[in-house]
């Protein structure tokens, strides 16, 4: 009798010990990560973004993207672009406050041929927009290969990214989105179409599909002190 | 001959004032449309780019120029037709009322010569409406909105196009929808030629727009036979211009249809006008 309750107790100790050990170690993945990014007080790039998206047909465009802690973002484009909510400022916004996460380590998955660290977070305020993110860490590099960050604002959205000229800093060369659009229909009075060819679109255009944006990134200008004026519109 | 006709039956035109009913109600639409644009089009385009902004945002000019003068030609081309009609139902039927006709077939020139000349008339008017028109909604639009890439707003998504390919396929697209509104006005001329007073061929025009328009409208599958022959169907075909790629079956078919429309029609007239007692 007393030998059982004294193996409850242990068991008890040792999942708990283990879950604080877990939570230890998700946190230092993810501040080895924000180290480097933290490193970034601001930046500019050009970007190509190529979109791929089901109900949206357009050429890539280029643009100029700036960045400035914390927050400051802004993308310049002469052509209309389409670029992710989630994209730049919202991870290194939950890197920078990860005391009002809770992380914790999920287990490991190999990416291409990087064995990568998977962590969890999930917020500790109900009010946080973001519901769910999960972190692929490459442990060794100290960089995010994968992320997919589910907020209740913007849905899911996946995000695959590439590193090169900037790794140094965690500042990926390319990024691809992964994006649920969900079902498309402009009123008919905005669009005027009246023929059967269009009709039968219309009705095809009422599924849900998934989308593809490719943002590649080059020549970064890190640290160059930018203005805040940069930011404004 | 036949171009001091054309040139007298211009001037019959411009000497009438409902001939400029048309060019001043397309004036105040567009000026109204544009006002409202500029007070409050963001609203109006966030309205079309909501289903995609839980995810993504747009960045760029997209209220400019080229969208309006896109949006103004998408909501005004369907109506113009009723504005052309009030001309071109007019000019045999015009004649027979004011007694005019009588001395006008007295001139030396076929009876063929003269329907013609009309027609011919009719087309200028027709392209002097339209060219109005793309002129209120494209240079005005661009001196208001200024320039940029041009988001196509199809039932089935967004075509977002680049500003340099954009100017060419607003010219096909004036070309086409020049053709389906000269459909418009030979319908009326051929009213024009079984009729001795004005109101008749111009509501029967209206009424013809209206009843086929609703037709190509209803989803019912006995009517769905008979929509592809309404050359309704086809006075919005120029927005396949701004299709990407650019469907040019689509457009050869709606050219093609609306061809065999005019001719009919015009083959119609000639024969009616050929053949026609004079009694007024």
């Amino acid at each position: 009798m007393k030998s059982g309750r004294c193996l409850v107790v242990c068991c008890v100790f040792l999942i708990l010990t283990l879950q604080v050990k877990s939570q230890n170690s998700a946190n230092g993945y993810l501040d080895a990560v924000y180290g480097k990014l933290e490193k970034v007080k601001d930046y500019s790039v050009q970007a190509n973004i190529k979109v791929d998206m089901p109900f949206i047909r357009m050429i890539p465009v280029n643009v100029k993207i700036y960045f400035k802690q914390k927050g400051k973002f802004k993308v310049e484009s002469k052509s209309i672009a389409i670029v992710p909510r989630q994209g730049f400022d919202q991870l290194s916004g939950i890197l920078a406050d990860i005391r009002m996460y809770t992380a914790v380590v999920q287990g490991e998955e190999k990416i291409g041929e990087i064995q990568t660290t998977m962590v969890n977070v999930i917020p500790l305020s109900d009010t946080s927009d973001i519901i769910l993110g999960k972190f692929w860490i490459d442990p060794v590099q100290k960089l995010i290969l994968r992320s997919q960050l589910t907020t209740k604002s913007n849905g899911t959205i996946g995000t695959d990214y590439a590193y090169g000229s900037q790794t140094s800093f965690g500042l990926p060369d390319a990024m691809i989105f992964s994006v649920d659009v969900k079902k498309f229909r402009i009123p008919k009075v905005m669009t005027s179409s009246i023929t059967a060819e269009d009709k039968e679109k219309s009705k095809k255009s009422t599924e849900k599909k998934k989308g593809k944006i490719t943002i590649i990134l080059s020549n970064y200008k890190v640290n160059t002190g930018l203005p805040d004026r940069v930011f404004e519109k | 001959m036949l171009w001091k006709n054309t040139y007298n039956e211009l001037i019959k035109i411009a000497a009438k004032p409902r001939s400029y009913i048309g060019i001043g109600a397309i004036t105040l639409i567009v000026a109204i449309i544009l006002f409202a644009m500029k007070i409050d089009g963001l609203n109006f385009i966030a309205f079309v780019t909501r289903p995609f902004e839980q995810s993504l945002s747009f960045e760029g000019n997209i209220l400019n120029g080229n969208l309006i003068a896109f949006l103004v030609l998408q909501m005004l081309i369907i109506h113009v037709p009723l504005l052309i009609a009030l001309v071109t139902g007019d000019l045999v039927s015009g004649e027979a009322t004011m007694g005019t006709v009588r001395l006008l077939l007295t001139k030396p020139v076929s009876r063929t010569s003269i329907l013609v000349s009309k027609y011919l008339a009719g087309c200028a008017y027709t392209f002097v409406m339209l060219l109005w028109l793309m002129f209120m909604a494209l240079i005005i639009g661009k001196m208001l909105f200024g320039t940029g890439d041009l988001m196509v707003l199809n039932v089935d998504g967004l075509t977002i196009l680049d500003e340099k390919d954009v100017f060419w396929r607003f010219a096909c697209g004036f070309g086409l929808a020049y053709l389906s509104l000269v459909m418009i006005a030979t319908l009326s001329l051929t009213f024009s030629c079984f009729s001795d007073n004005s109101i008749g061929p111009i509501v029967s025009t209206m009424a013809v727009i209206i009843l086929f328009t609703i037709i190509s409208n209803l989803d019912v599958p006995v009517l769905q036979k008979v929509q592809p022959f309404l050359f309704t169907n086809y006075i919005v075909s120029w927005r396949n211009f701004f299709d990407d790629p650019v469907s040019v079956h689509a457009i050869l078919k709606s050219t093609g249809v609306l061809g065999i429309h005019i001719v009919g029609l015009f083959s119609v007239a000639l024969y009616k006008f050929n053949k026609k007692d004079i009694l007024s």
